[in-house]
C-alpha cells in the first residue's frame, strides 16, 4: 500500500517537474524570439546561421526526396494497376508528398540533422563557458547565439519542405513517366486537377513552418540547459531529436485534423 | 570563418531555389481553386440523392468545367439534398429553367454535375435556384429494379405459359 | 581560498550575478546587483572582469577577434583603432605574435592569458579569477602570477582570485579569505593567514593529509566487520 501511495507521489513529482521545464522552456521561447530587432546587426549573424542549418541540410532533403517519390511512384502504380486507374499515379503521388510526406518528414530529417547539431554546438558553448564568458562581457547570448539560430531554423523548414515536395514528385515523375510509361499528359493533369495549391501546398507549408519553431526551440533548449558535461551533451542532443520527432507526428495530427476536418 | 561573400551568395541561393520549387509546385503540381466570390455567382440545386457528391466537385456544361460544388446542405422541411454551386461569372447565360443531373465520371469514378441548358427567356442570376433535378443513380437501386423487372417479366413468361 | 567544494567559485558567480542568492545581498560599488534590471546588470559588468577556469575563448574565432569582440560589440571604433587596440592588449600579455591563432591551437596557458587580454579590454574595476592557476606548468604558472599582480597594481584593478595554490597566491596577494563548506574561517594578510592559529586553517595551509577534513570517508562499518573477520 505505502509503495502504491510511493508510486503516485512519484508520478506527480515528475509531472509537476515537467510543468515546471514546459514553463521555462516557453519563457526562454519569449524572450529569445520577441525583442526589438536590430535588423542591421542581426542580419549576418542570421545569414550565417541560415547557411549552416538551412543550406547544409540540403543535400539529406534533396536525396531522401528524390528516393521517397520514385518509391511512391512504384508503390503506387502497383496497387493503382489493379484498379485500372494508373492515371491516377500523379494525384497519388503529389497529394501524399504535399499534404503529409513533405512537411513530417522533412521534418524528421531537419530534427535529426540541424536539430542535434544546434544542441550540440550549444550545449559544448555552455559547458566550454563560453556563454557565461559572453554574458560576463555584457553581451546577450540570447540575442547574439541563440536567436539567430531560431529564426534560422523558421525559415528554413518551409524552404526544405517545399524543395522536398517538388523533387519528390519529380522522383514520381521519373519512375511514373519515365520507367514505367504513363502518359506524360495525363499524369500532369490528373494531378493539377487533384491538388489545390492553397488548400494542400500552403497548408503544407504551414505545417512546415510549425514543425520548423518546434524543432528548432526543443533543440536550442536543450543545448542551452544541458548539464554541461560531455555525457550531458550527449543526453541532449538525443533528447531533441527524440522529442522533436514526437512533437512533429503528433503536431501533425492537430494541424491535419484543423484543416482537414474543419474544427 | 567562413568568408562572408560565400556566405551570402549559398544563403541566397537557398532561398532562391525554395521560390523556384514553390513556383514548380504551383503551376506543375496543382491548380489554382478558380471559383471565388469575385469571379462566380451563386446556384443552388436542390436533390433528392446526391450519391458520392463531395465539395468542391466539378459542374459541367457539355462536360466542360464551368464551376464546383460549393456546400452541401440537407434542407429541413422536405429533407432533400440542398447543393450550393459556384459557376463562372462568363457563363452568365444560363436559362433558368435549366436542370441539373448528378453523373459518374467513369463507371466507379467521382460524382458530378451536369447541367443541361433549358430554352425559357430569363437567364438564371446569382443566387437562382435549378428547379428541374436528376439525382444521382444509385447502384443497388438500379440492381433492385433489375431484380424485379426480371422477376416481373418471369411470371408474364409464366402467365403466358399457363394461359 | 578553501579546500574544494567550498563554494568559491560559486562565490565568484554570485558576485558577477550569473546566480542569484536564495538569501542575502551582495553589494558592488555600493550596488545590490540582485535587484538590478538586466540592462543596469550589463551596464555594470562593463566595469567587472572574468577569467573563467578554461579561458572560454570563442572557439569559432581567432585570438585576434577574442580580443576584439567586446569593441566591437559596444563600441563603433574604426578598425584601425580596434586593431592598434587589440595589438597592444595582446601585447601586455605577450601574446601579440599569437594574434592569428584559433583557440584550438593554443596552450591553455595561452588561452587564460588572451581570455585574460579580453577581459581588460575595457578596462574594468573589478577583475575575478577563477581558479586560474590550477594545473599549470610552472613557467606558466610564474607568467600567470606575474601578468595578474602587475596589471593589478599598473591598472588600479581591484581583483579576486579564487584558487586553492596557497603558495602561489599568498605571494601576491594584499589580503587572504579561507573559505570552508560555505563559511569563512580565517582571514587576514598572508602573514597573518600563514600563522593562523585556527586547526582547519591550518591543515588546509601547510597541506596537512589528515586534521579536521578527515582522511578517512566516514563508513559504516568497521574495517574488520568489511574484511568479513567478525560478525557484528
Amino acid at each position: 500500500m505505502f509503495k502504491l501511495i510511493q508510486l503516485i507521489e512519484n508520478f506527480g513529482q515528475k509531472g509537476l517537474a515537467f510543468c515546471e521545464r514546459v514553463g521555462i522552456a516557453g519563457i526562454f521561447l519569449t524572450r529569445t524570439a520577441l525583442r526589438r530587432p536590430r535588423f542591421l546587426r542581426f542580419l549576418p549573424l542570421l545569414i550565417e546561421q541560415l547557411y549552416f542549418i538551412g543550406v547544409l541540410s540540403l543535400v539529406i532533403v534533396v536525396v531522401s526526396s528524390l528516393f521517397i517519390g520514385m518509391v511512391l511512384g512504384l508503390q503506387g502504380y502497383n496497387i493503382l494497376q489493379k484498379f485500372g486507374t494508373v492515371a491516377q499515379l500523379g494525384q497519388l503521388v503529389a497529394l501524399s508528398v504535399v499534404r503529409e510526406l513533405g512537411p513530417v518528414i522533412t521534418g524528421l530529417l531537419f530534427a535529426g540533422r540541424a536539430g542535434s547539431a544546434l544542441t550540440a554546438e550549444i550545449g559544448l558553448m555552455q559547458a566550454t563557458e563560453q556563454i557565461a564568458s559572453m554574458e560576463m562581457m555584457a553581451v546577450d547570448p540570447l540575442w547574439k547565439i541563440i536567436a539567430p539560430r531560431f529564426w534560422a531554423g523558421v525559415i528554413s523548414m518551409p524552404v526544405l519542405t517545399a524543395v522536398f515536395d517538388a523533387i519528390a514528385i519529380f522522383g514520381g515523375y521519373l519512375v511514373g513517366v519515365e520507367w514505367l510509361g504513363i502518359d506524360a499528359g495525363q499524369f500532369w493533369s490528373n494531378m493539377q486537377a487533384a491538388v489545390d495549391f492553397r488548400v494542400d501546398v500552403i497548408n503544407g507549408l504551414i505545417k512546415s513552418v510549425v514543425f520548423g519553431c518546434i524543432v528548432t526551440w526543443i533543440a536550442v533548449y536543450q543545448g542551452y540547459y544541458t548539464v554541461p558535461t560531455a555525457s550531458g551533451i550527449s543526453r541532449a542532443t538525443t533528447r531533441t531529436v527524440v522529442y522533436s520527432s514526437l512533437a512533429i507526428l503528433g503536431l501533425d495530427f492537430i494541424l491535419t485534423a484543423f484543416m482537414v476536418g474543419g474544427w | 570563418m567562413i568568408a562572408r561573400r560565400f556566405l551570402e551568395f549559398a544563403v541566397g541561393l537557398f532561398m532562391i531555389l525554395g521560390v523556384v520549387a514553390l513556383v514548380v509546385l504551383a503551376f506543375k503540381a496543382s491548380s489554382f481553386s478558380q471559383y471565388s466570390q469575385r469571379n462566380s455567382y451563386q446556384v443552388t440545386a436542390v436533390f433528392d440523392h446526391i450519391g458520392d457528391l463531395k465539395i468542391r466537385a466539378p459542374v459541367t456544361i457539355a462536360g466542360v468545367r464551368v464551376g464546383e460544388v460549393k456546400k452541401i446542405m440537407i434542407d429541413p422541411v422536405t429533407f432533400r439534398a440542398k447543393v450550393v454551386m459556384f459557376l463562372d461569372k462568363k457563363q452568365q447565360n444560363l436559362p433558368s429553367d435549366s436542370s441539373a443531373s448528378i453523373l459518374t465520371a467513369g463507371l466507379i469514378g467521382a460524382n458530378y454535375i451536369e447541367i443541361a441548358p433549358g430554352f425559357a427567356d430569363n437567364l438564371l442570376k446569382n443566387d437562382g435556384l435549378i428547379e428541374e433535378t436528376h439525382p444521382a443513380v444509385i447502384l443497388e437501386r438500379l440492381i433492385g429494379q433489375l431484380v424485379y423487372n426480371l422477376k416481373g417479366d418471369k411470371e408474364k413468361d409464366e402467365n403466358k405459359k399457363t394461359k | 581560498m578553501g579546500p574544494s567544494g567550498s563554494g568559491k567559485t560559486t562565490l565568484l558567480r554570485l558576485i558577477s550575478a550569473q546566480l542569484r542568492p536564495e538569501s542575502g545581498k551582495v553589494f558592488v560599488n555600493d550596488i545590490d546587483i540582485h535587484a538590478l534590471q538586466t540592462k543596469e546588470l550589463y551596464q555594470l559588468r562593463r566595469s567587472m572582469g572574468m577569467l573563467f577556469q578554461s579561458g572560454a575563448l570563442f572557439t569559432n574565432l581567432s585570438v585576434f577577434e577574442n580580443v576584439a569582440f567586446p569593441l566591437r560589440e559596444h563600441t563603433q571604433l574604426p578598425e584601425e583603432m580596434i586593431h592598434d587596440l587589440v595589438l597592444m592588449q595582446l601585447e601586455t600579455v605577450g601574446l601579440r605574435g599569437a594574434h592569428g591563432l584559433m583557440p584550438s591551437e593554443l596552450s591553455g596557458g595561452m588561452s587564460r592569458r588572451v581570455a585574460l587580454a579580453r577581459a581588460l579590454v575595457f578596462n574594468p574595476q573589478l577583475m575575478m579569477y577563477d581558479e586560474p592557476f590550477t594545473g599549470q606548468d610552472p613557467i606558466t604558472m610564474g607568467v600567470l602570477v606575474k601578468l595578474i599582480k602587475h596589471l593589478n597594481d599598473i591598472l588600479g584593478l581591484t581583483s579576486i582570485i579564487v584558487s586553492h595554490d596557497v603558495a602561489e597566491t599568498a605571494s601576491i596577494a594584499d589580503y587572504i579569505y579561507v573559505i570552508a563548506a560555505g563559511k569563512i574561517i580565517g582571514e587576514g594578510t598572508p602573514q597573518q593567514v600563514l600563522h593562523n592559529e585556527s586547526p582547519i586553517v591550518r591543515q588546509f595551509i601547510q597541506g596537512l593529509p589528515d586534521g579536521i577534513v578527515p582522511f578517512h570517508y566516514p563508513a559504516i562499518h568497521k574495517y574488520i566487520q568489511d574484511l568479513g573477520l567478525c560478525s557484528n
